[in-house]
C-alpha cells in the first residue's frame, strides 16, 4: 500500500535522506531503527508533509502520489503521524480540536460530518483505549500535559482518525514503563488488516511491546539492513557501530533495502 | 459634604470652569507618554458640546448589537438615558439607580447622592487631562449605581453606552458613577456601541468606589463602528479586602483608548485585570492601565493579550506603582501580542515604580507570530491551513475570554471575533 522509492530530502542544501526505498504491505507493521541523526524523524515528516525540505523520489499511498500534497491532504488520504514532541496549543480545546480534525478529513473525503453526540461516543471509545480520563477532553491540546499524557493523546488522535498509514515517531521517548505499556497496547489495538504502521524508534524496548513484522536499519539517510524482529534484538546487543563505522558502499553483501518478501 | 462645599464643587465642575481649565492645560500631545501612539490629527477633528437630539432611525441599528443579558439594562445615548431601550424592572432590592424613576437633577444632586465618588471626581477634576475635563463639562447627569451594604446580586447590571454624531458637534460624553458598599458583590457589564456612518466619537468616564470587602466583576466591551473614536476612562478606588475582577475587550473604533486606573487604597485589596484587544484594518487599540498600591498586602494582576492583523496597532502601557509603606505588595503584569501581518505593530511598555520594601513584582511582555510548528501539527490532523490559523488565533484570544462568567457575553464576544474572520 505504501511505496517509497529513491526518496531524498535535504534542508538548506544538506542532504539527510539519500535514496530511501521501502515497501509496506496491507496491515504490516515496520519498525525503523537507527542511530541519532540517521534521518528517522526526517523520514516521518517527509511522509507527513512538513515544509522546509527539498524532496525527491516518489512516495505513493494506495497508488496516490503523496509528495505533491499538503499535510492536510495527506491526512485525508489516510496518513497519520504521531509526533515525537507533540505541540502544545493553549486555548484550543482538545475535544473541539479532535472533532474539527475528524470532520475535516471526512469533508475532504466527501463524507458527512459527525455530530457532537456521535463524536463523543467515538472519543470515549478512543479514550478508553489509552486509559484517559473524561476531563481530558476539556483541556487545551497538550498544554501542560506530562510526557506520557502527550504521547497518549497522540494515540488517542490516531484512534479517532483511523488512518490507513500510521507513522509513529519515537513514540516511546520520554515514557516510563507504565506509560509505555498503555501507549503500546493502544497501538496494538489499532493494528488491523486495513492499517499499516511505521514505528520509528531508537531503542529495541518499544518493540518488546509492539512486535513488528519487519525491522529496518536506517543509517545516514538509507536503509542499510532489513529483517524480522530478531534484527532488533541483534541491534540491542551489538548497537549501531557495525553500520556506522564503515562506508556503506563497502559493505559486502549489503542486503537490498525494503521489506523482504 | 456641606451644602456650601457641594455648591462650590458644582461650580468647579461646571462647563465654563472646565473649558477654562482646558485653555490652561491644553490637549495631550505626542510628547505625553500616555498619548504617544494616539492619532492626534484624528483627535483634533473631535468636537464637543452638550447633549443634543439624536436621529432615532440611526439609533435603531444598535438594537441588534446589544448583548442580551439577564438583569437590569440601562441604555445611555450620548450621555442621556434612553428610557425606551432600558429595562430596570428587574432591579434587585438594595440597588439605587439615578435613572428615570429615580433621577437626579444635575451635578450637585448627583454629588449629594453619591458623596464618595464625588470626592474622587472633585479630586480628579484638578489633575485630569483635557478629555476628562470635556467629559465633566458635557457628560450631563450620567448614570449612578449605588449598591447598599451586604447585597449579593446574581444577575449583572448592564450599562450600554451609545455614541452617535448629533447636532453641532460629533462627539458625546457619558458619565457613570458606581458605588458598591461594604461586603456587597455585583457584576457590572459596560458595553460601548455606536451608531451612524459619519465620523464621530465617544468620551466615557466611569468612577467606581468599592467599600471594604466588596466584590465587583467589571466587564467592559468596546465595539463601536470603525468611523468612531472611543475614549474611555475608568477610575476605581478599592477599600480593604475588596476584590475587583476587570475584563476589558477592546474591539471596535478607528482609535479606541481604554484607560483603567485602580487605586488599591485599603489593606488586602485585590485587583485582577485582564483584557483582549483585536485589531484589523488601520485600527489603533490603546490600553492605558495604572494600578496604584497604596496600602499593605494588596495583590494586583494585569494580563492583557493583543491580536493585531493588517496595519493595526496595539498599545499596552501598563503601570504598577507601589507607594511608600505599601509593604507586602504582590503585583504581576503580562502582555502578549500575536501579530498576524508584517505591517501590524505592537507597542508594549511596562512601567514599574516601586517605593516600598517587601514587594514582589513581576512583569513580562511578548510579541510573536503564529507558531509554525502548531500550524503544521494541526494540518497533519487534516485541518486546512485557514481553519488551523483561525483555531490558533481563537485559542490565543480565548485565554482572555474563557473566564468571563456570563455565557451570553462569552458567546457574543466569540461571535464578534468569529464574524470578522469571514
Amino acid at each position: 500500500m505504501l511505496h517509497v522509492k529513491d526518496l531524498t530530502a535535504s534542508i538548506g542544501g544538506t542532504p539527510i535522506l539519500k535514496g530511501l526505498d521501502l515497501d509496506i504491505g496491507e496491515g504490516e507493521v515496520h519498525a525503523i531503527m537507527g542511530p541519532n541523526g540517521s534521518g528517522k524523524s526526517t523520514f516521518a515528516h517527509t511522509l507527513a508533509g512538513r515544509d522546509g525540505y527539498e524532496v525527491g523520489g516518489t512516495v505513493t499511498l494506495d497508488g496516490v502520489d503523496l509528495l505533491e500534497m499538503t499535510p492536510e491532504q495527506r491526512a485525508a488520504a489516510g496518513v497519520f503521524i504521531g509526533f515525537q514532541y507533540p505541540v502544545e496549543i493553549p486555548g484550543v480545546n482538545n475535544m473541539y480540536f479532535l472533532r474539527t480534525a475528524l470532520n475535516s478529513v471526512r469533508r475532504a473525503r466527501g463524507e458527512t460530518e459527525i455530530g457532537a453526540r456521535d463524536f463523543l461516543a467515538v472519543a470515549y471509545e478512543a479514550m478508553d483505549l489509552v486509559e484517559m480520563k473524561r476531563d481530558f477532553l476539556n483541556r487545551s491540546v497538550n498544554a501542560g500535559f506530562s510526557g506520557g499524557e502527550k504521547k497518549r493523546n497522540e494515540i488517542l488522535q490516531m484512534a479517532v482518525m483511523q488512518p490507513r498509514l500510521a507513522v509513529l515517531d519515537e513514540t516511546d521517548s520520554g515514557l516510563d514503563i507504565d506509560a509505555l505499556r498503555v501507549v503500546a497496547s493502544g497501538v496494538n489495538a489499532l493494528r488491523g488488516p486495513d492499517r499499516s504502521m511505521i514505528v520509528i524508534t531508537h531503542y529495541q524496548r518499544l518493540l518488546e511491546y509492539i512486535k513488528p513484522d519487519f525491522v529496518h536499519v536506517l543509517v545516514d539517510g538509507r536503509i542499510v539492513e532489513s529483517g524480522d524482529h530478531t534484527l532488533a534484538l541483534r541491534l540491542e546487543d551489538e548497537g549501531y557501530a557495525d553500520f556506522v563505522n564503515h562506508g556503506l558502499d563497502d559493505v559486502p553483501g549489503r542486503p537490498l533495502s525494503g521489506a523482504p518478501r | 459634604m456641606t451644602t456650601a462645599a457641594t455648591a462650590a464643587l458644582a461650580s468647579e465642575l461646571s462647563p465654563e470652569a472646565q473649558l477654562e481649565r482646558i485653555a490652561a492645560i491644553g490637549y495631550p500631545t505626542k510628547r505625553d507618554e500616555a498619548w504617544r501612539y494616539a492619532p492626534h490629527a484624528t483627535l483634533h477633528q473631535l468636537s464637543f458640546g452638550p447633549s443634543g437630539a439624536v436621529d432615532t432611525d440611526v439609533l435603531s441599528e444598535i438594537d441588534d448589537q446589544i448583548p442580551a443579558l439577564d438583569g437590569p439594562r440601562i441604555v445611555v445615548v450620548n450621555g442621556v438615558v434612553d428610557e425606551a431601550r432600558s429595562d430596570v424592572t428587574a432591579l434587585p432590592e438594595g440597588v439605587d439607580l439615578s435613572t428615570p424613576g429615580h433621577r437626579v437633577g444635575g451635578v450637585a444632586d448627583r454629588l449629594a447622592v453619591h458623596p464618595d465618588s464625588a470626592v474622587e471626581l472633585a479630586a480628579d477634576a484638578f489633575v485630569a487631562d483635557a478629555f476628562v475635563a470635556l467629559n465633566v463639562a458635557f457628560g450631563g447627569d450620567g448614570v449612578g449605581i449605588h449598591v447598599a451594604p451586604g447585597r449579593h446580586l446574581d444577575a449583572p447590571i448592564h450599562i450600554v453606552m451609545v455614541s452617535t454624531s448629533a447636532g453641532t458637534h460629533n462627539t458625546s460624553c457619558s458619565k457613570l458613577a458606581i458605588q458598591i458598599d461594604a461586603g456587597s458583590s455585583v457584576t457590572i457589564v459596560e458595553t460601548k456601541l455606536g451608531a451612524g456612518t459619519e465620523f464621530s466619537g465617544g468620551n466615557t468616564r466611569t468612577t467606581i468606589s468599592m467599600g471594604d470587602n466588596a466584590t465587583l466583576d467589571h466587564i467592559v466591551v468596546q465595539d463601536v463602528p470603525s468611523n468612531q473614536v472611543h475614549l474611555s476612562r475608568t477610575e476605581v478606588t478599592q477599600g480593604a479586602g475588596s476584590e475587583l475582577r476587570a475584563r476589558l475587550f477592546n474591539l471596535g473604533a478607528t482609535y479606541s483608548r481604554l484607560q483603567y486606573d485602580v487605586h488599591l487604597a485599603g489593606e488586602g485589596a485585590r485587583a485582577d485585570l485582564s483584557g483582549l484587544y483585536f485589531g484589523r484594518g488601520d485600527q489603533t487599540l490603546d490600553q492605558q492601565i495604572n494600578v496604584i498600591h497604596a496600602a499593605e498586602n494588596c495583590t494586583s494582576r494585569q494580563a492583557f493579550r493583543g491580536v493585531l492583523d493588517d496595519e493595526s496597532t496595539g498599545v499596552f502601557n501598563g503601570a504598577i506603582e507601589v507607594r511608600p509603606g505599601a509593604n507586602g505588595t504582590d503585583a504581576e503584569q503580562s502582555n502578549d501580542n500575536l501579530l498576524l501581518s508584517n505591517r501590524a505593530e505592537a507597542n508594549t511598555q511596562p512601567r514599574l515604580e516601586i517605593l516600598a520594601d517587601d514587594v514582589a513584582c513581576k512583569h513580562g511582555a511578548t510579541v510573536g507570530q503564529l507558531d509554525d510548528e502548531a500550524m503544521y501539527y494541526l494540518r497533519t490532523r487534516g485541518i486546512a491551513a485557514d481553519e488551523a490559523r483561525r483555531l490558533l488565533i481563537n485559542g490565543f484570544a480565548d485565554q482572555a475570554v474563557h473566564d468571563v462568567g456570563i455565557e451570553a457575553l462569552r458567546t457574543w464576544i466569540a461571535q464578534r471575533l468569529g464574524h470578522d474572520d469571514e
